[in-house]
Formats: structure tokens, C-alpha cells, sequence
């Protein structure tokens, strides 16, 4: 059985060991781990394992990492700067470019349609504008003098 | 520059002469915090060549990612944080479940007076190194945090993205999993 199936108070006494439970809580549980033959051998053995961690040899890496880290930035980053992320994409910075686009198209409309009005209001009457396009040129004398004289005139 | 500062400058100041590309500040940055980050690595996969090589590549991520380190996360845990990551991405890319033993090299200093003393202190550290390799990787980094790099459970929140809440159960977890361990292995 593990301490955990044999101690309820498992996770309060881990805290009690480390120093982090707050003190009303901290104190009940001292004064009840006294009494209690499931509690107290717990905390010792959780009290053990905190002084055998603290026996844990120093281990020094014996290197300087900082010019390994230099050189290896160096070559393989390219660049004396710390990479900038990439910039997300965020909404409001399409504003600016979406109010220019809109008052661009606003005003493409607005110049277009005075053109038109424009256009209309000084439109020659489509008769004149087709004559161009009729047999007889503007200006000129009629070609068939027969036809013209048909009538008598 | 660097001597205007000096080598006792808080970490938050060398940070942000690192974070502006000063390389120098990175680099005393990198003194300060290389032995802790090397024990932790070493200790998390058990191999002094995959630390030797890890602990250069937390540097240059965290080199890399200076730029999103804000003044009010501390530095020690920001870097512990991707040595963390850093090592869990190593175990599950190599899948180095196993908890090889530490070199002999790094046997408990010889400061101990008492031979016999000295002789039982050596057993119960390669004891406790022997079955810190069977334990999950997960309960093997928290108790690392907290019992070797001695971090308060907010720090180790901080670390692991967990509540403190979490800490606090998670260690009371690991622990009973180590002493069950020991209890295993007792004859």
C-alpha cells in the first residue's frame, strides 16, 4: 500500500513538509500527526526523502557554455538579435487599410456617377448623334438627286 | 556598456540589455544560470552528454525567445520553464523512458569525517538516484524543482503551467510514488 491509500492527509503533510500549508491548518495538522501512528511515519518518511535530496551531490558541468552559446548563436541563429516572433494577425490592424479601401471605392462611385449625370445632361439628342453613322455625311448634298427629286421637290 | 552595469546587476537588468541584443549580457546571463540548468537536465534524462548538449539548446531557445520575456516573470523560472520543455521534448523524441545512473564522477564530496557515515551517505544518494529513474517523468521533474532547485510552489506553477493547487498535490503524489519505490526495492 502506498502512503496515499494509507494516509488521508497525504497531500497536507507533503505541503507541511515543504513548508507551504498556512498556519491554522499547519498547526492542527502538527498537533495531529503527534498522535497518529498512520500520519507520523509519513511525514518522517517524507522528511527522509527531503534529507537524502538534500545529499545529492553538487554536479558542476566543468565548461563555460557561455562561448559555446555565443559561438552556436553565432553560426547557427545568423544573427546578434533575438529572433522577433513573427507578428500576428489582429483585427484592428486592417483598419486603417480597409477605411483608405472604402473611401477609394466611395469615391470611385461618387466621380463616376457625376460623370454620368454629367454625360446626360449634356446628351445631344440620339438622332443627331446617329446621323454620323447615315449615308449622307453631315454637311453634304444628297447623292441620289432622283430620290430626293421624286416628290417633285 | 557592460562595465557601467557590472557582473552584480539584478537578472532583470541583463535580460533587458540581452533582450535589446546585447550579446555580452546574454552571455553573463548564461554563467549565472548554466550549473542549475545543467544539474536539472542532467538529473531529468540522466545523461552528462544529451545535458551537455540540452542545456545549450534552452540557451539559444531561450535566446530565441527573449523577445516575449516580460519583466514581470522571473527570469530563473522563464528559463527553467523551456529547460523543462527542452527535456521533455528529448525524452519523448528519444524515448529515454529509462533513468540512466550518474557517473561515478559525481560521487557526494568527500566532506564527511566518518568513513562509515560517508559510506551509508553514498548508498542512499545511488539509492534515491536508482529510483528517481523509475519514476514518471512527471513526478521526477517536480520534485527536482522543489527538493534540488528548491522553488516555492508558485515558482513551480510558473514552471509547469499548473495551479498551485496542482503543485501541491502532484508532490504529495510523487513522493508517495518515490517511497513506494523504496518500499519495492527493499529486500
Amino acid at each position: 500500500m502506498s502512503p496515499e491509500d494509507k494516509c488521508p492527509r497525504t497531500e497536507a503533510l507533503s505541503a507541511l513538509v515543504d513548508n507551504e500549508l498556512p498556519e491554522p491548518e499547519r498547526g492542527a495538522l502538527a498537533t495531529h500527526v503527534t498522535g497518529c501512528a498512520i500520519c507520523a511515519p509519513v511525514l518522517a518518511e517524507f522528511r527522509q526523502l527531503r534529507t537524502t535530496f538534500a545529499a545529492l551531490p553538487e554536479v558542476a558541468p566543468g565548461i563555460d557554455f557561455a562561448s559555446l552559446v555565443d559561438r552556436r548563436i553565432a553560426t547557427t541563429a545568423g544573427s546578434a538579435k533575438p529572433l522577433l516572433r513573427p507578428q500576428r494577425w489582429r483585427w484592428w490592424q486592417i483598419g486603417p487599410a480597409a477605411l483608405g479601401g472604402a473611401l477609394s471605392v466611395s469615391l470611385g462611385v461618387y466621380l463616376g456617377s457625376a460623370l454620368m449625370l454629367g454625360s446626360q445632361v449634356t446628351a445631344q439628342p440620339a438622332a443627331l448623334q446617329m446621323a454620323a453613322f447615315t449615308a449622307i455625311p453631315p454637311g453634304a448634298l444628297c447623292p441620289v438627286m432622283q430620290v430626293c427629286n421624286s416628290t417633285g421637290h | 556598456m557592460n562595465s557601467m552595469l557590472g557582473s552584480d546587476g539584478s537578472d532583470d537588468d541583463w535580460v533587458r540589455r540581452a533582450q535589446a541584443g546585447d550579446l555580452k549580457a546574454y552571455s553573463e546571463m548564461v554563467k549565472r544560470h548554466q550549473d542549475r540548468v545543467f544539474r536539472y537536465l542532467l538529473r531529468m534524462l540522466g545523461s552528462h552528454e544529451d545535458a551537455l548538449e540540452l542545456t545549450q539548446e534552452a540557451f539559444i531557445k531561450a535566446w530565441q525567445a527573449l523577445p516575449q520575456w516580460q519583466p514581470e516573470a522571473q527570469f530563473r523560472t522563464w528559463l527553467f520553464r523551456i529547460a523543462n520543455n527542452t527535456a521533455l521534448d528529448a525524452l519523448r523524441r528519444r524515448k529515454l523512458v529509462e533513468f540512466v545512473p550518474l557517473e561515478d564522477s559525481f560521487d557526494t564530496p568527500g566532506s564527511e569525517p566518518d568513513p562509515e557515515r560517508q559510506a551509508q551517505a553514498t548508498q542512499e544518494v545511488r539509492q534515491l538516484e536508482a529510483n528517481m529513474k523509475k519514476l514518471a517523468p512527471e513526478h521526477r521533474q517536480i520534485l527536482l524543482l522543489r527538493e534540488v532547485e528548491e522553488m516555492s510552489y508558485e515558482e513551480i506553477g510558473r514552471v509547469l503551467s499548473l495551479s498551485e493547487g496542482t503543485v501541491k498535490s502532484r508532490l504529495a503524489r510523487a513522493r508517495a510514488a518515490l517511497i513506494e519505490i523504496y518500499a519495492r526495492s527493499r529486500p
